[in-house]
């Protein structure tokens, strides 16, 4: 005999991102690791930043490489002998807190004080999915257009740190680098921009800095 | 956007939730989508037909509820939802209503949720 079931499920998917990413910090924190999770716009400097920063801040730091193919990005990081886990994200848009908890795994917790996070390039779809990091740092360069903030206003909301990246070439590409500070300080008046030359070795002090400052507020 | 990844965790739990009633079919299934995600109900939909087809739940109907976007302004104190006039699709960003400052709380609108299900389920009678 057949019978027809009524079931009320309330299922959250949202919510069940928040519940792993809130599993995420509470791992950092109990190894006194401070995660900061990097988006971007595709080409706009994350992996060359992250690059930069393995190289310059002081203690040890574990990569989390996300990319549609991670093993570009994966590669670039390894030659400083540190540990790397890439995440394939395939056709997905975004990283996921499942995703980066599984990931977390294969990394020596005990052995590092920062967590740097990849995301996958894009300033859309990472927006509602919380990593579990302390801090996410938005990274958006000249060349993708003075506009690029305003066509973008959540991601930007969302961030605790903004970059602008490759001010060196904006004359060139015809950016106005002020209208995009501005429209950042419209969005989110309180957060910190710093404009950055990675090639040219500009600004990147203050982003290590400004991570730092983080980190100590955090108490990690 | 992310309609396939959000189409398969509607998926996963609606066959998870289904099994733990011993369901042999779902016949229907409701998802609110908050009009913040900016997920498309028409895609997901879609989505959900093509991923179900080798499931228990092939054949169910989807149907989707679109959960309106509520905000409390930590300007002037206004608390209530937004109309479908007060978010432009091309830069979807929730402000205030009545004074049109970006600073709100945004109360409700950020979630995706399987709702309800419908199954058919074997009795022991």
């Amino acid at each position: 005999m057949h019978k027809v079931a009524d079931i009320d499920v309330q299922h959250n998917i949202t919510k069940a991102n928040k519940k792993i990413a809130d599993r995420i910090t509470k791992k950092l924190n109990d190894s006194n690791i401070f995660g900061v999770d990097f988006v971007g716009a595709i080409g706009s400097g994350k992996t060359s930043l992250i690059e930069e920063l393995i190289q310059r801040m002081d203690g040890n730091i574990g990569v989390i490489a996300g990319d549609v193919i991670s093993k570009f990005d994966a590669g670039r990081f390894k030659k400083f002998n540190i540990p790397v886990v890439g995440l394939n994200t395939g056709k997905e848009c975004h990283l996921d807190a499942h995703l980066v908890e599984h990931a977390i795994e294969d990394m020596p917790l005990d052995n590092i004080d920062y967590l740097l996070v990849e995301n996958v390039g894009n300033l859309i779809c990472p927006v509602d999915f919380d990593l579990g990091s302390h801090i996410r740092v938005v990274v958006i360069s000249v060349s993708e257009g003075d506009d690029t903030v305003e066509k973008h206003p959540l991601i930007f909301q969302s961030a605790d740190l903004v970059i602008i990246n490759k001010v060196d070439i904006a004359g060139a590409v015809e950016a106005d680098v002020g209208k995009m500070v501005n429209d950042v300080k419209v969005l989110n008046p309180d957060v910190e921009v710093i404009k950055t030359s990675l090639k040219k070795e500009i600004g990147l002090s203050n982003v290590i800095n400004a991570i730092d400052r983080f980190k100590k507020r955090m108490d990690l | 956007m992310h309609e396939l990844a959000m189409a398969e965790s509607i998926l996963n739990a609606v066959i998870e939730k289904s099994e733990e009633n011993h369901a042999n079919e779902v016949i229907e299934v409701i998802i609110e989508i908050g009009k913040m995600t900016m997920l498309n109900g028409e895609q997901i939909i879609f989505m959900l037909e093509v991923l179900s087809e080798d499931t228990m739940a092939n054949g169910a109907k989807f149907i989707v509820e679109e959960i309106p976007i509520e905000v409390k302004c930590l300007g002037c104190g206004f608390d209530g939802k937004l109309g479908s006039d007060d978010l432009d699709p091309y830069t979807p960003l929730p402000k205030c209503p009545k004074c049109g400052n970006l600073k709100v709380n945004v109360k409700n609108g950020k979630d995706l949720i399987v709702k309800n299900i419908v199954i058919d389920k074997q009795s022991k009678l």
